[in-house]
């Protein structure tokens, strides 16, 4: 805790834009009602949910967050990281534990509290032993795109937006139900990067609600396993694209 | 202990397009131009060396260092040291050896100095006793209890470099690499370093390979030395060979109290002459300083003198300026 002030003013930061973007979705929801059969309390359930995963993500990850890891690598920093005897990605993980990240899982779990009350839940044991699988699936997928996105940047640091749309557009995209996208779109982010079973499909689970595009009965229990895939998918990645690191020129 | 043979590094660099939507077609932009770093490099190093690698800015001693550290994956060539390929086997390789970047600390910037070194004794498995023995001993020799609680980005530039050497040198490497340890360092600091250099390879044994800008660093520390330019290894040898052969040409500059209008001196030549100041060239081996220094006071009025040795980057850029190693 080298930089107290700057902590909290970004744990103040973090937690007030989350908020503000869940009060302008409630915002348009009072005029509405409802979004195409989801009620407020039910997109607050998947809001929330990927809100806490994406944070968890973020509080372990960040040291991949590309921007930042573009930056370290085109300084030549990494440098110091080859250097020791340890595991590339492991250091990464402990090089950066952003606790201001904290701000945003508070929020979270507000609004995800907020759903819990707002909608008839029936809790069943499955459901609660499931849910931290979930979160689980959610956040390897996120740390996936990370490590992809972090691993792109040994080629180039000015295609890093292209990331960015995969992980922080997903985010965003999994923050409402997915019945609500275009079919093309939804069905690149089913089959092409499994958002839709990292978050959708949990959340029809849990809120008891009909699948509208008749997959499988086991679609919402594919979290887990969507989630350690790309996970895993982007550790191999990593791996190759270590060799193509340039360092700097001193 | 090290073999390289054949090794070479070639970075793409892509062209950058300028003027208007120059950073779009930058996007989508195929054309690059191929530097070639290190450029089929062949040398050998036994245990027990102090070497000395130098080249002017650019020339490839750090893409060498960064090879040789496992940092690098080369282009092509063979590379083994310790018996081990640096990038294969990352990281068994990298808990045999020592590396200090002159430009960049590789110690945890917001945290005080003792606090990395105890970090890093922990990291490469240092038992405490060996830690203690290790620490002590470099503590007193580096002077690093005057800063041992300081947080390293508060550190001077000499004080940071000898607690990165320290650092380096904790979990008793058999090789050590210095890139630059002393740039930027005043005189005093840079005479500390290179004491301990000396120290650590002759009563420890450790193999150190050095690079620097700095003639006198090599020429201090050295008995075998490497030149590199443009990628290519021009020399490999003797350090005193080399001076001898091409660093004879030494520079006195004088500053006249008068302006005269011929001022020759006999056994040098004028190179260069602005004002008062002029510039004179002369062998060594053909006449001495002091006999020089003799006709000029006897004959002008002087302000000031100054007898210099020629430079390396000079010495190096006459090698390859006239291939003369070739």
């Amino acid at each position: 805790m080298q930089y107290r002030a700057s902590f909290f003013m970004e744990l103040l930061g973090t937690a007030l834009i989350t908020l503000l973007e869940y009060a302008s979705l409630a915002l348009i929801f009072f005029r509405f009602e409802d979004l195409k059969g989801w009620s407020l309390g039910e997109i607050a359930f998947i809001y929330g949910l990927a809100e806490i995963s994406f944070g968890f993500m973020d509080l372990f990850f960040s040291g991949f967050d590309p921007g930042n890891f573009g930056l370290r690598v085109r300084k030549g920093e990494f440098d110091q990281l080859l250097l020791r005897p340890l595991n590339i990605p492991l250091q990464i993980l402990g090089s950066a534990f952003v606790l201001r990240r904290l701000g945003k899982i508070v929020v979270g779990v507000f609004i995800f509290s907020f759903a819990l009350r707002q909608t008839n839940l029936v809790w069943t044991t499955a459901k609660i032993l499931y849910l931290p699988l979930v979160v689980l699936g959610q956040v390897c997928f996120f740390g996936g795109l990370f490590i992809i996105g972090a691993t792109i940047t040994f080629w180039t640091v000015e295609s890093i937006e292209v990331v960015n749309i995969f992980t922080y557009g997903g985010n965003y995209m999994m923050s409402y139900p997915m019945h609500i996208y275009q079919n093309w779109l939804r069905r690149f982010f089913t089959y092409l990067i499994p958002v839709a079973f990292l978050n959708y499909y949990p959340a029809l689970y849990y809120l008891d609600k009909p699948d509208p595009f008749n997959l499988p009965t086991f679609a919402p229990f594919l979290s887990p396993v969507a989630g350690v895939s790309v996970f895993l998918a982007a550790l191999a990645f990593w791996q190759f694209g270590i060799k193509y690191y340039q360092s700097t020129g001193t | 202990m090290i073999k390289v043979s054949n090794l070479s590094k070639y970075f793409k660099i892509a062209k950058h397009n300028r003027g208007t939507f120059g950073a779009v077609r930058n996007l989508f932009n195929t054309e690059y131009n191929l530097v070639k770093a290190v450029d089929q490099v062949n040398f050998e190093i036994q245990a027990g060396e102090l070497l000395g690698y130098i080249g002017p800015n650019g020339a490839g001693k750090s893409t060498t260092i960064k090879m040789l550290t496992g940092l690098l994956v080369p282009t092509s060539g063979d590379l083994l040291v310790n018996q081990l390929v640096p990038w294969k086997n990352r990281k068994r390789y990298v808990a045999e050896i020592g590396a200090v970047f002159g430009q960049r600390t590789t110690l945890w910037w917001d945290l005080p100095v003792i606090e990395s070194l105890e970090l890093l004794q922990h990291i490469y498995h240092v038992p405490e006793k060996r830690f203690r023995a290790n620490f002590n001993e470099f503590r007193e020799i580096l002077e690093l209890d005057a800063f041992l609680d300081t947080p390293v980005r508060s550190l001077s530039l000499g004080q940071r470099m000898r607690a990165d050497i320290c650092a380096a040198l904790l979990h008793n490497p058999k090789l050590l690499f210095l890139d630059e340890p002393t740039i930027g360092l005043d005189v005093v600091a840079k005479e500390r370093i290179r004491r301990f250099i000396r120290y650590i390879n002759e009563e420890r044994g450790t193999t150190v390979l050095l690079t620097t800008h700095d003639i006198s660093d090599v020429e201090k520390l050295c008995q075998r030395v490497m030149i590199i330019d443009h990628g290519k290894l021009l020399y490999d040898g003797n350090l005193a060979a080399l001076k001898n052969r091409f660093g004879g040409k030494r520079i006195l500059e004088v500053d006249f109290a008068e302006n005269y209008a011929e001022i020759p001196l006999e056994g040098a030549e004028v190179a260069e002459r602005s004002g008062h100041k002029v510039t004179y060239h002369f062998q060594r081996g053909t006449i001495t300083a002091s006999a020089l220094i003799g006709q000029l006071s006897a004959k002008y009025r002087v302000r000031d003198i100054e007898v210099r040795l020629q430079e390396i980057e000079s010495i190096i850029r006459r090698i390859y300026e006239e291939r003369l190693l070739e």
